[in-house]
């Protein structure tokens, strides 16, 4: 047999070969377990709720709130132009473009913060940046957003000018029944950055 | 890890210096080919040299045999590959109209580069030619415009479109490859030339 026919036959058996294998097995994941880890213990990924309640206010264009609770739960009650991605749906490629993106924040809620993290750890690994959780999921919400309580005569500055902005943002998110009295207060609201994807250059080939 | 590129593991200037390399090496690999012959080239439509058929399917084939492969192993993710988008009719007028020039002038793109690089006037005339239908299809794009864009299909792959995996695809592909090698040194036999 020529050096040729060598060739030819080795080329038409490694085509057998790779008619035979599934395809990409590929693994899209991005992150390593140590990766997760340091990220998880950084906890970067948290915002806080007088956070996002003080951006609901201000109408912040760059904010995207992100429901992955279920539908129904989302229909009984969600926050202001929130968007509703069951947990369960989470993959789906419909929602991929809403979830991997450089031009809003999202940030996760469910009631608590077990589906959130569980979502956000899922997109993570998927390599999608701009993803934030909710500290303290809903429940926290009306604890302290829609229903603050009053702080205690020995509470510092600080404690009673939170009370003040949690009052009234009560007010403004229609919860709670408190009644604005005094200005919101002005809260750090420390943005996290939001990491815009650079635009992929399309390459040109050719003979 | 890969595609390098897109996921910047190399940067842009690096890829420019790489860019250049590959292209010193395909230049290579084609004058190394004798394709800097225009006989060469048209004697893939006479019958009389099929070198040209055997280079680039053999290396159509082992870029997608490598990308399957490398897939496979996990070294690439095929998701972030560019896949050029169909234009369908255009693609069709486009390649009716290379594969005239490249009757008549006897040189692809990449080989009149190649062949005007060790000095062959008819080469440097065959690249003016490409300059002057680029200024053309630039000055005409207007009216141009509607029939280039027809037959918009995305990024789409045949594999895709015909339901099957890449894979299998690849494995037609090497099929019709060799049936058409062996085809071609069948008419190499037919139709021989001495001299060119």
């Amino acid at each position: 047999m020529t050096t040729r026919n060598i060739i030819f036959l080795g080329l038409f058996l490694l085509g057998v070969v790779i008619a035979m294998v599934p395809e990409n097995t590929t693994k899209p994941y991005k992150l390593t377990a140590e990766d997760m880890l340091i990220e998880i213990q950084g906890a970067a990924e948290m915002v806080s709720a007088d956070d996002v309640a003080h951006w609901i206010i201000s109408k912040d264009p760059s904010l995207q709130l992100i429901d992955v609770r279920s539908p129904d739960e989302f229909q009984t009650y969600h926050l202001e132009n929130a968007v509703n991605i069951p947990l369960s749906v989470i993959l789906k490629d419909e929602h991929r473009d809403m979830l991997d993106q450089g031009i809003k924040m999202n940030v996760l809620y469910s009631n608590g913060t077990l589906n959130s993290h569980q979502a956000w750890m899922i997109l993570r690994q998927l390599g999608f940046e701009n993803n934030y959780v909710m500290q303290g999921g809903l429940n926290y919400w009306f604890d302290t957003i829609m229903n603050p309580q009053v702080p205690s005569v020995f509470s510092s500055d600080e404690e009673f000018a939170k009370y003040d902005f949690r009052k009234a943002a009560s007010g403004a998110l229609g919860g709670g029944g408190a009644v604005a009295i005094t200005a919101p207060a002005k809260t750090k609201a420390d943005k996290p950055r939001v990491i815009r994807k650079k635009k992929k250059k399309a390459p040109a080939g050719g003979c | 890890m890969g595609p390098l590129v897109p996921q910047e593991i190399i940067g842009a200037d690096w890829n420019l210096f790489i860019a250049f390399v590959i292209g010193i090496g395909f230049g290579f690999a084609l004058e190394q080919a004798g394709f800097s012959s225009s006989r060469k080239l048209a004697g893939m439509f006479y019958g009389y040299d099929t070198v040209v058929l055997k280079v680039f399917f053999t290396g159509a084939i082992t870029a997608m045999l490598g990308l399957l492969f490398f897939s496979l192993f996990g070294w690439i993710d095929l998701s972030l590959i560019y896949v050029n988008p169909t234009f369908l009719w255009s693609a069709i007028a486009g390649g009716a109209i290379m594969g005239a020039g490249f009757i008549i002038g006897g040189f692809c793109p990449g080989t009149s580069f190649c062949a005007a690089a060790i000095g062959k006037i008819d080469a440097m005339v065959f690249i003016g030619g490409i300059f002057l239908g680029i200024f053309f299809f630039a000055e005409g794009y207007p009216l141009l415009k509607d029939f280039y864009m027809a037959g918009s299909f995305g990024p789409l792959k045949v594999s895709d479109f015909l339901g099957i995996s890449g894979g299998v695809m690849t494995f037609l592909v090497i099929i019709a490859a060799l049936v058409m090698f062996k085809l071609g040194e069948l008419a190499e036999k037919k139709w021989p030339r001495e001299e060119y």
